[in-house]
């Protein structure tokens, strides 16, 4: 692990917490960090919802085929241990755990993944979701990068805390409520952005993004104008 | 949905009292088994629209439609609030400087009506912000986190009723036949798929999520499976064919 890049990743995650920031665009940072200083090949920031189902916040790749494998895990898999007993969970080699999680190892293995680690995100007693990072070649986790993972997994805890502290609530449930719908609007921005210019989800999140940066507005509002169709946004073609 | 859950445990508070008043269930049974459920005297819900009026659409009681009234006449209190923002608002006690401040004519309004503690819920499905669901007290009253979870579980299933009761009339089967079954999982593809839909279309996000559902309902698909269906480009909607659609296989 590169010592450098680890402080540069950690004063840019800092930086980014500023007081407006775009919790969707800060988990998206995140993750994208956890692939370029741990050596994941994929990574994914899931969130419990009130029915303790994990749904995916954030992640490396917005492609369909990823995030069914984060959701996936709501019946079995690393990530839903990890989100239940609330501890790390490491497999270095995934075609070992076929008869622990028959769908899961197969549906990773068709991505190309064949090693995963799952990281607990904890607010004081409470276990409110996971870091899932996914490797493509099997072999034992660096246990200093799972130390660093964890610490990425608490800045993302830290995140959605303070992504709320300029509003009036501090109630966890309803912070969770907000930030989960939050995610939920980017999904159905991304369909309409990818019907309408004729790209993948990918691609719609990263034009969208890029037009929210060269504009320097919030990821979600800009979201939020291109749905309602509210604004003119050239570029998003509308 | 997860058997047992919390959003299944509230459904089945709602269909009772959709049974016990002989009809099929709606916005107002929302409102009933919230006020039986949680440490409130009554809750009222109110159709809203960045672009259009608002307008109340129920209450329990004549303290929670005069709520309702005040706050749309006004154009302010938690309800308004809790609309724009896109978060619930929550006052424990309406008698605090701090919200008189807020929401000077509001606040003195309510407290008149007889209300201590008023909690506001925005009914969303991303961008799609029908309306709100309010709660009032009498009494100073906080809501805990159980409690809270179980009021926001109640605008979740508003909001799925108010837009579904839309699909009325085009022919699917009543709500109440349905079930709730496409509740399981918040599968990305749906979002996405709504998204897709308003391009395909070329209506409005809410429409594009009454559609989607529609042509579930009416095939009697999952919606998971049509969504995905849309995703993949193996589905596609078009203005013109699918009143045709619709009505060949119901």
């Amino acid at each position: 692990m590169n010592q450098q890049l680890l402080a540069k990743t950690f004063v840019e995650l800092a930086d980014n917490l500023v007081a407006d920031f775009d919790l969707i665009d800060f988990l998206r940072l995140l993750t994208d960090r956890c692939v370029g200083v741990l050596g994941a090949d994929a990574a994914g920031v899931l969130l419990a919802d009130r029915d303790g189902e994990l749904r995916v916040m954030a992640a490396s790749d917005e492609q369909v085929r990823l995030l069914e494998l984060f959701q996936l895990q709501n019946d079995e898999g690393p990530c839903l241990e990890c989100f239940r007993s609330g501890s790390p969970v490491i497999v270095p080699d995934l075609s070992r755990e076929a008869e622990r999680w028959p769908r899961f190892v197969t549906t990773a293995h068709r991505s190309g993944f064949t090693a995963v680690q799952a990281l607990p995100m904890r607010l004081r007693d409470e276990v409110v979701g996971a870091l899932n990072l996914f490797r493509a070649a099997p072999g034992p986790f660096d246990p200093a990068g799972t130390l660093v993972a964890q610490a990425l997994a608490d800045v993302a805890t830290i995140s959605l805390l303070q992504q709320r502290s300029s509003h009036r609530s501090t109630i966890l449930n309803e912070q969770l409520q907000t930030a989960l719908n939050s995610r939920v609007l980017i999904e159905q921005v991304k369909g309409k952005l990818a019907e309408r210019l004729g790209i993948d989800m990918e691609r719609a999140f990263t034009t969208l993004r890029g037009y929210a940066r060269a504009h320097n507005r919030r990821l979600s509002d800009v979201a939020r104008a291109f749905v309602d169709g509210s604004e003119p946004l050239p570029g998003l073609g509308s | 949905m997860r058997p047992g859950g919390r959003s299944a445990r509230i459904q089945v508070l709602v269909a009772e009292q959709a049974a016990r008043r002989g009809g099929r269930a709606g916005v107002l049974d929302v409102c009933t088994a919230a006020v039986a459920a949680l440490p409130v005297g009554g809750a009222g819900l109110s159709a809203m629209s960045r672009t259009a009026a608002s307008h109340p659409l129920c209450s329990t009681d004549d303290i929670s439609e005069q709520l309702e009234e005040l706050q749309l006449t006004l154009g302010e209190g938690p309800c308004v609030d809790a609309f724009l923002d896109g978060s619930a608002v929550l006052t424990p006690d309406l008698l605090t400087g701090r919200l008189q401040d807020r929401w000077a004519v509001f606040a003195d309004a309510a407290l008149e009506a007889g209300a201590r503690a008023v909690f506001a819920l925005p009914l969303q499905v991303g961008a799609i912000s029908p309306g709100v669901l309010d709660l009032y007290a009498e009494v100073p009253t906080v809501l805990d986190p159980e409690q809270l979870a179980d009021a926001l579980a109640f605008a979740d299933l508003a909001t799925l009723l108010l837009l579904d009761a839309r699909i009325d009339g085009t022919g699917g089967p009543a709500p109440a036949d349905r079930g709730f079954e496409d509740l399981d999982g918040h599968r990305a593809e749906i979002d996405q798929a709504t998204g897709i839909l308003t391009v395909q279309l070329g209506i409005g996000i809410d429409e594009a999520f009454v559609r989607l559902r529609a042509h579930a309902y009416m095939r009697g698909r999952r919606l998971a499976d049509v969504a995905a269906d849309v995703v993949a480009h193996r589905l596609r909607f078009s203005p013109h064919a699918e009143p045709d659609r619709a009505g060949d296989d119901t």
